[in-house]
């Protein structure tokens, strides 16, 4: 059983011919004069109609597939060897000053995660195995669940996790700083500029450090926050009640200087937003429709002695004192 | 001219032997290693002497190398396929209900998918979810171009590469 590609190999202008009428008819409906050029040329060759036959072949193969399945099994992040080199790249830019570089990089690194979030989007996800998680706005996670273990890592942003009960299985959380078991439970974790932020609402989490096994694991229970660089542990503090209110499209501000409360929002919107270092150390308190920059900021205007301007349709955005 | 047939047929079952008694062992014993898994490793080994058998190899002069250079070929293959199925099955939790093949077409749907994966594995990242986004996700080339930051030429161009690629491989 001599297989079909023992026939002689077609020239390559062949193949350009046919993926190019292919192209034309994935694109346009052809014309009449289009589709008798089309007709003429398959018949114009024994070469050009075997390469039709190839190419009847695969539109027969992409269109039986279901697309949205399709689409997640294809469009998968590359191999693992590949994919640690490509977090090896990211630790090293993690420690140099955030510019274009790491931005493309973080970009690009999106593109291929498992699930993701554009800016100000929020999304909830429910694993195979009924665990639940929330990505906040520009947030990527790739979920890897083996017979050992069940495996979210997070390459960027905010996430809620609401882990389901299975014995045999651990549930972890990475990131680049280190890695956090589940022991039955909810908590959120965000990477923020080369720190995980974790905060323990239900349960408790244990935490072991990237790059500092020494170091005994921290566990941190619920009503606690940390973070943590890969080397050291930030300390250990109380959670205040607002935790995980980005999960209700919230932002719960307490005290909040203006200058974080912009670094807040600015997730939350594409675009820049500005400020007057004269109003940096107002304090800001209430509670704001994050997932509405336009709304939180006419109602910082409203509350606070703010002015607002815009130019390029609001892509670019200045605060100065009222 | 079959009695030469027969003869090199005959070397070729002959070197296999030599080298199934002499190094399947170690084979399985490093794969295990490597995979941590007796039953996946010992799947590989036997992969790995089928493909052989199936090549017209008659002379193995450093049985070892080759041996782990045909293994290794499986290995990507494999974890390739491994990644494919984990991809599938996440996703099969999260589609609409009628987008879930019924059981005797998940079988066929996962070969097709394997067949295009394994078509589109050459390709730049970027050239693939060019392709995929047209004829897997429907979408036009200028909405291509847009979701992707860029030009509608390199669009066209990312398209014939992979159409190129795909037609030259296609079975």
């Amino acid at each position: 059983m001599l297989s079909l590609r023992k026939e002689p190999p077609l020239a390559p202008e062949v193949l350009e011919e046919a993926a190019e009428w292919l192209m034309r008819l994935s694109e346009n409906d052809l014309s009449d004069h289009e589709r008798a050029e089309w007709e003429r040329w398959k018949i114009s060759s024994p070469e050009r109609d075997r390469a039709w036959a190839r190419a009847q072949l695969l539109q027969s193969k992409l269109g039986g597939l279901p697309p949205s399945l399709a689409m997640s099994a294809l469009d998968r992040p590359s191999h693992p060897e590949r994919r640690a080199a490509l977090g090896k790249l990211a630790l090293m830019l993690a420690v140099m000053p955030v510019g274009w570089g790491s931005w493309k990089l973080a970009q690009t690194q999106q593109w291929t995660a498992d699930y993701r979030t554009r800016v100000g989007e929020r999304r909830e996800l429910t694993l195979a195995d009924g665990s639940r998680i929330t990505l906040n706005t520009d947030s990527a996670i790739d979920v890897r669940y083996d017979r050992q273990q069940r495996l979210v890592h997070l390459r960027e942003g905010e996430i809620l996790v609401q882990t389901a009960q299975d014995p045999s299985r651990p549930f972890l959380v990475s990131t680049r700083q280190g890695r956090m078991q589940a022991l039955g439970t909810r908590f959120t974790v965000r990477e923020l500029s080369g720190r995980t932020h974790l905060a323990v609402l239900e349960g408790a989490v244990k935490v072991m450090l990237a790059e500092n096994t020494q170091t005994a694991p921290l566990i941190v229970n619920a009503g606690q926050r940390t973070d943590f660089s890969a080397q050291t542990f930030g300390t250990l503090t109380a959670t205040d009640r607002n935790v995980g209110a980005w999960t209700r499209g919230m932002l719960m501000a307490d005290k909040m200087r203006l200058a974080d409360f912009v670094a807040e929002l600015t997730r939350y919107r594409r675009g820049f937003v500005r400020y007057d270092p004269a109003i940096a150390d107002l304090r800001i308190s209430g509670a704001f429709p994050i997932s509405d920059p336009q709304r939180t900021l006419n109602m910082l205007v409203q509350t606070y002695p703010v002015l607002v301007s815009g130019h390029l349709n609001g892509y670019w955005v200045t605060l100065s004192p009222a | 001219m079959s009695e030469i047939l027969t003869a090199d047929k005959h070397q070729h079952l002959r070197a296999i032997e030599a080298l199934y008694c002499g190094h399947h062992g170690w084979l399985y014993a490093t794969l295990k290693r490597k995979l941590g898994n007796a039953m996946d490793a010992a799947d590989l080994a036997q992969d790995t002497f089928t493909r052989i058998l199936a090549s017209q190899v008659t002379v193995i002069d450093q049985p070892r190398a080759y041996l782990s250079c045909v293994a290794k070929g499986i290995l990507v293959n494999w974890y390739q396929r491994k990644a494919l199925e984990r991809a599938y099955l996440e996703a099969l939790a999260s589609v609409p209900i009628q987008e879930v093949p019924s059981p005797e077409a998940h079988f066929v749907v996962l070969e097709t998918l394997h067949e295009i994966d394994a078509m589109l594995d050459a390709l730049p990242s970027l050239v693939k979810r060019t392709f995929l986004l047209s004829q897997i996700n429907g979408l036009k080339y200028q909405d291509i171009a847009e979701q992707l930051g860029v030009s509608l030429i390199t669009v066209k161009r990312y398209m014939k590469q992979a159409f190129v690629q795909c037609l030259m491989l296609v079975e």
